[in-house]
């Protein structure tokens, strides 16, 4: 609400908000990053750097653009790709969201 | 509002999209393989990303162990091929791959 520190004679003070009018939500974010720039980071350690398409609730990933770093250098580049929800370890924005 | 320019609502669209089509399929174990999404085999990959493909190449990364780890690469042909969704890391149709 007010950026004003909290008085020192309030009880404990509600944890705070994210800033930047996000919500907490798991969901909220991830409705919010459709359509961007992500870093996909599955258990390999691989990562996928694309414009997230659409997911669903198994975390199937569609990306486009999609480049696949390992080890910070690009080894692949997919115009569209399908990745499967079990193998990812983060979704990441990549661009202000 | 459309979220993406392709139009896909959901990610499976793009298997969907693919189908008949020769895709490119990345597998767990240092395995890759291309070949033909065979169109009668949605409704099993829908619940699990099993797929049957036709006219298959399988790419295999073998790392020898040793003072200096070499990657080999052995490769293997296929007509008709069943793969099971859990070694399924991802799938791309590879006429949009460069």
């Amino acid at each position: 609400m007010d950026e004003s520190p909290p008085p020192p004679d309030n009880q404990s003070p509600p944890p705070p908000l994210p800033p930047t009018g996000h919500t907490g939500s798991p969901t909220d974010f991830l409705k919010g990053v459709v359509g961007k720039k992500v870093i996909v980071r599955l258990n390999s350690g691989v990562d996928y750097r694309g414009v997230l398409s659409c997911l669903d609730g198994y975390m199937n990933i569609a990306l486009e653009q999609t480049e696949e770093h390992v080890e910070g250098k690009i080894t692949n580049r997919y115009g569209d790709a399908f990745i499967r929800g079990n193998n990812v370890l983060y979704i990441s924005a990549a661009e202000e969201l | 509002m459309d979220p993406s320019s392709s139009g896909i609502q959901e990610p499976f669209d793009l298997i969907r999209l693919s189908l008949s089509e020769r895709v490119f399929v990345k597998l767990r174990g240092d395995r890759e393989m291309t070949g033909i999404l065979h169109v009668r085999a949605l409704k099993h990959m829908m619940g699990h990303m099993n797929l049957i493909l036709s006219d298959v190449e399988e790419t295999i990364m073998i790392v020898n162990e040793g003072e200096q780890a070499t990657v080999s690469v052995a490769k293997r042909k296929m007509g008709m091929l069943f793969v099971r969704g859990d070694g399924v890391i991802l799938v791309s149709p590879p006429s949009r791959t460069q």
